[in-house]
């Protein structure tokens, strides 16, 4: 059993490195324009031995593209992420340590925000300050941050609640020694199961807002814009969405993987 | 390719026997159209607001084409020709309009249309409170008067050479009873062929013949119109037999119908031109050697394979190509990279200078994979283009509004009439002058036109307004895009449902084949 | 008791923020609806006009003003694209919505569950890996591409639903369900991963507790461990987050609404936005938000009953 974690994390671990190394390494030896040439006597070709993982509908090659692609999907979705726990960390950890009027008030900001349609803000965003990557981060971010701030606040009030928070209390430690100490180390197991997750959502959700024209501008290639781009052609082309929707799928596969080990070793619950 | 089509001929062989008999049921009931059956149509765009006066958008007028009549419409050849009006007749000096109408044309309600009724239906369409569309097609309009009920007398104050064509365009030619205007937003109701049943918001318009139209009724017993704008979704519709008929079959997908045996394709040309536009208020597009510079880096035929999949063809000139003003004479420029290269140093922006950016509307997707393709010849010309995707509404704001924007392109149906085409967009006073085009010869050359009564001079002048267009380079003219239906062969009578202006349907002689 | 009227009170106070929030965003949003009536065919001179008779040219405060008051009297005015009451269309299109929103629900937890408590029963086995690839699979890709998967499988190839429309459930109730089946399901993928992974890791946690031993102890079979006395105590959270998942299902039904034909409140909404519709805009976010609003209520009440550890606040 143990040698089964060993082995689930190991996979998860290389499987991640692998990606970060092609989003890295990548770009230095493929040629920046690749993912842009377009080859017109090859639109929406199959994988070929010229083409590997086949063409787009404007025949660029789907290999360059999802490699090319990786950076930017990753950048986005890392720093969107990095983004929403920067603001929902304080705010759940505030409002579930102190409970009370405090939480009551941050939680019903938390709520409109939560209530409140992320496709208005998108749009509101693109319209606003025009459609490019930062703005798309910004987007995310913002979109994502109820959603953390609300699970931590979870979490920080069952620790709060626990003894040892009682009693550090009672020592006359103050409140910002116990959030430190003792509070944000038992949250974070769950802030990194949430990351995590949050990570292949905010890939996926470049996806959504290439839909709205947010998001990463062509022709540049994401892996968002690739798998909207195939949209219209998924019954034509499949490759076209199999190529990016597998790039997603395994990054979201190793980041689940390493998150689960990351989970047991970190979480002393389940030691 | 060839190998595809050899493939597809030697299937069709093998298949013959069955082919024929399916062939032939449709082939003989040609002759004969029978009437019965309801129209499945999968319509691309949601029908917004069905009064036919407040409503711009293509979506709704082709729908409401099938209520409404008009007073006067247009040939194949896009002439004027009668209507609700069996005929009209303008006075010498261009002054006065005279309608004489058809007796006993009734409305959806029983009504019978008299000269009432259009003297209502133009004051209503000009009343600023309307809210309508077209109103300033009315603006030179004095007086309507009504000597008996089928005499229509129209005053001017001043001359509208294009005020005939105007009305047999969408919507403001169009009749509808006295009095009926404040429920035709919910309920439509004009004299055409089918009678509004219902909308249900997004989802479908339902349409049924109405017995007594003045043309003679139509076959189908009723039109379903349901509104399905996610292309891929319209086409499983069509090939699973929930759909009769869909419009606007995506550019990428045509070949892929036309080569299906059980269904077939129409297609029209053209349903709409499509133009880069450069913003004459940003600095180097002042300079018309940048203009023609940019013009030089673009192969437009290529652009129009890659982007329009080949539904389309090249044009250097935007008025519809059967009229009598479209000038034949006028060349697109070939794609010369070192030209253009040379062109931009000469007007002083040598090779990296120039960094722009290509605002695109999402509401297109094919202006987005023209702007994809535009940024590698640009590239090889050494001028750095970005592309930014704006929603419709965006769009709108930003470029036609507020002309924030350094490069963009655009699409308009065909405006056939040709004074409100140049006039329109190339006049420095023109109301869809969104590029700030200012070129004193295109002014004087349009003012002149309005005022000039004989066709053939008039027709001429337009050319002369082309040919400068062209050799300003103050856009770049692409192509005329395809109009596309793809129905079962069940549906017959579709050589009938486009409207000559390419972008109405009309469902009048449609009929179902059992 | 305090408890549930203290929450109350905050919901109204959201709601009350949250017609702030939509107003003020709404009306930075550039361009208006008469712009996008009238499309390239727009002038000065007619935009004017129509922004006149459309009554766009009212002050804000005052706008802001009729619309809170309609919204109190019931007058929630008439949409200025589609010509029609909102409050009409609202009512209408809420119904189409509900159905999917619960359809996908319902498929999403029958999915997830059973999933989730085979991973935590097989922690760490090859079941384990299964159940969670398994469900990630619905989240690695997104919603529209399931949507597009499920048309052509379920109705170009099998023909067994119909490729898009929708019918009302007033007209033909079972119809009206054959309709909403196909876009539940694709939604339903979307949200299952979640879910799973929530019942997995709850499960596991509690299954590692003291009266779980007790209980094995006890000689009960460990079908009645797991499903009546663990689950009874893991399902709690996964309520919660599954009333999270309702605005972010509301999102969701935007896009796959649309793609399926399938017009309700997502499509609404978004047909509202994208036309710059405001008194639209405005409702049908309100709507929505007070939807979420109040599941999200109900969670809390919920998960209070559920969750004896939580203390009243």
């Amino acid at each position: 059993m143990k040698r089964f974690k060993t082995t689930k994390g190991l996979i998860g671990i290389v499987l991640l490195t692998l990606i970060a190394l092609i989003a890295i390494v990548g770009p230095m030896v493929i040629p920046p324009d690749a993912a842009t040439k377009m080859d017109m006597l090859a639109r929406r070709s199959p994988p070929t031995w010229t083409h590997l993982l086949g063409t787009d509908q404007l025949g660029r090659d789907m290999l360059y593209r999802v490699i090319l692609g990786a950076r930017t999907s990753l950048e986005i979705a890392v720093s969107a992420v990095v983004m929403s726990v920067v603001l929902g960390l304080p705010l759940g950890l505030v409002s579930g340590y102190f409970g009370g009027w405090v939480d009551n008030v941050l939680m019903r900001l938390v709520d409109t925000l939560l209530a409140f349609p992320a496709l208005l803000l998108a749009l509101s965003i693109s319209a606003v300050l025009g459609p490019n990557v930062q703005n798309t981060i910004i987007a995310i971010g913002v979109a994502f941050t109820p959603y953390l701030a609300r699970i931590i606040r979870g979490e920080a009030l069952k620790v709060a609640q626990m003894p040892y928070v009682e009693a550090a209390r009672a020592s006359g430690t103050t409140d910002g020694m116990i959030m430190m100490r003792h509070v944000l180390p038992n949250i974070m197991p769950a802030v990194i199961v949430q990351a995590t997750i949050s990570l292949a959502f905010a890939i996926l959700a470049e996806a959504g807002l290439s839909f709205l024209g947010l998001g990463t501008q062509p022709p540049a290639a994401s892996w968002g814009l690739m798998i909207q781009a195939s949209r219209d052609q998924l019954d034509v082309a499949p490759w076209t969405a199999l190529v990016p929707g597998a790039a997603v799928a395994l990054t979201v596969l190793g980041l689940n993987m390493f998150g689960d080990v990351l989970r047991d070793i970190l979480d002393p619950k389940s030691k | 390719m060839k190998r595809r089509e050899f493939l597809l001929n030697s299937t069709a062989v093998m298949g013959g026997s069955i082919l024929m008999g399916t062939f032939a049921g449709p082939a003989l009931a040609q002759e004969t159209p029978v009437s019965g059956g309801t129209l499945i149509w999968g319509h691309s765009e949601t029908t917004q607001n069905l009064d036919m006066h407040q409503t711009g958008t293509a979506s709704s007028g082709r729908v409401l084409q099938n209520i409404h009549s008009s007073i006067v419409t247009v040939d194949k050849d896009l002439n004027v020709i009668p209507g609700l009006a069996e005929s009209f007749e303008v006075a010498p000096d261009g002054l006065t309009y005279t309608f004489k109408l058809r007796p006993n044309v009734k409305f959806h309600n029983g009504a019978t249309m008299t000269s009432a009724d259009v003297k209502y239906s133009f004051e209503r369409c000009k009343d600023p409170a309307t809210g309508a569309v077209n109103f300033e097609v009315f603006n030179n309009v004095a007086a309507i008067e009504t000597p008996d009920d089928l005499t229509v007398v129209i005053k001017m104050s001043a001359v509208n050479a294009p005020f005939l064509s105007r009305l047999a365009e969408n919507g403001a030619g169009v009749v509808m009873p006295v009095d009926s205007g404040p429920t035709q937003g919910t309920n439509p109701m004009g004299a055409g062929p089918f009678k509004f049943v219902s909308y249900e918001v997004g989802t479908v318009v339902k349409m049924a013949r109405f017995d007594d139209y003045w043309e003679g009724p139509a076959y189908l017993d009723a039109v379903e119109a349901r509104e399905i704008t996610e292309p891929t979704t319209r086409l499983t519709g069509l090939r699973t037999g929930e759909l009769h008929m869909i419009n606007d079959i995506p550019l990428d997908r045509v070949g892929e119908l036309e080569a299906d045996a059980t269904l077939q394709v129409k297609k029209w040309f053209p349903l709409n031109f499509d133009f880069i536009n450069m913003n004459h208020t940003y600095e180097p597009f002042q300079n018309s050697k940048v203009r023609i510079a940019f013009d030089m880096i673009i192969d437009k035929e290529a652009l129009m394979q890659g982007a329009l999949w080949g539904q389309g063809a090249t044009t250097a000139s935007p008025s519809f190509p059967t009229s009598a003003s479209y000038n034949k004479d006028l060349v697109q420029r070939k794609q010369d990279i070192e030209g253009a290269k040379a062109l931009l140093a000469e007007a002083g922006y040598p090779e990296g200078s120039l960094n722009i950016v290509f605002k695109a509307t999402t509401n297109y997707p094919y202006h987005i994979e023209t702007a994809q393709i535009l940024v590698e010849w640009f590239k090889m010309a050494g001028v750095n283009l970005t592309i930014e995707q704006l929603t419709w509404a965006d769009w709108l704001s930003q470029c036609w509004v507020d002309k924030d924007y350094q490069m963009t392109m655009m699409n308009f149906f065909t405006l056939w009439e040709p004074d409100f085409l140049y006039y329109s967009v190339w006049n420095s006073e023109g109301a869809f002058n969104y590029r700030a085009v200012k070129d004193p010869k295109i002014d004087e050359l349009t003012k002149q036109a309005r005022i000039t009564v004989d066709d053939v001079a008039r027709a001429d002048i337009y050319k002369q307004v082309q040919q400068q267009i062209f050799d300003e380079a103050h856009d770049v003219l692409l192509w005329f895009r395809n109009g596309t239906i793809g129905a079962q062969t069940k549906v017959m009578g579709l050589d009938t449902v486009v409207h000559p202006n390419g972008s109405n349907l009309n469902f009048h002689k449609v009929w179902l084949s059992a | 008791m305090t408890y549930v009227l203290n929450r109350l009170l905050s919901v109204i106070l959201t709601l009350f923020l949250i017609t702030l929030v939509t107003f003020a965003v709404t009306n930075i949003l550039p361009g208006d609806v008469a712009m996008m009536i009238m499309g390239t065919q727009s002038n000065p001179e007619a935009l004017e006009g129509l922004r006149q008779s459309l009554g766009l040219n009212d002050p804000l405060i005052m706008q802001y003003g009729n619309w809170v008051g309609g919204l109190l009297t019931g007058d929630w005015g008439t949409s200025l694209i589609f010509k029609k009451p909102i409050a009409e269309l609202l009512a209408q299109k809420a119904v189409a919505s509900a159905i999917i929103v619960v359809m996908s629900m319902t498929i999403a937890l029958t999915l997830a569950v059973p999933l989730g408590v085979w991973a935590a029963v097989h922690r760490d086995r090859w079941q384990d890996t299964v159940s969670s690839s398994t469900s990630l699979l619905g989240v690695s890709l997104p919603d529209f591409f399931w949507g597009i998967v499920m048309i052509l499988v379920f109705a170009r190839w099998l023909g067994w639903f119909p490729s898009s429309g929708i019918v009302e459930p007033s007209e033909d109730f079972l119809g009206s369900l054959r309709y909403a089946f196909l876009p539940s399901l694709a939604l339903g993928l979307g949200l299952m991963a979640h879910l799973t992974r929530m019942t997995r890791s709850t499960m596991t946690g509690i299954l590692g507790q003291e009266f779980i031993r007790v209980a094995r102890a006890k000689g009960l079979t460990e079908r009645t461990v797991v499903w009546r006395y663990a689950l009874a105590n893991a399902i709690g959270p996964v309520i919660t987050i599954a009333g999270l998942q309702i605005g972010y299902l509301f999102g969701s039904i935007i896009v796959m609404e649309s793609l399926f034909g399938y017009t309700g409140m997502g499509w609404l909404t978004y047909q509202a936005l994208l036309n710059r519709d405001l008194p639209l805009i405005q409702a049908t976010v309100f709507v929505i938000a007070a939807v979420v609003m109040i599941t999200n209520l109900l969670v809390d009440l919920l998960y209070v009953l559920i969750d004896p550890r939580v203390k009243l606040g």
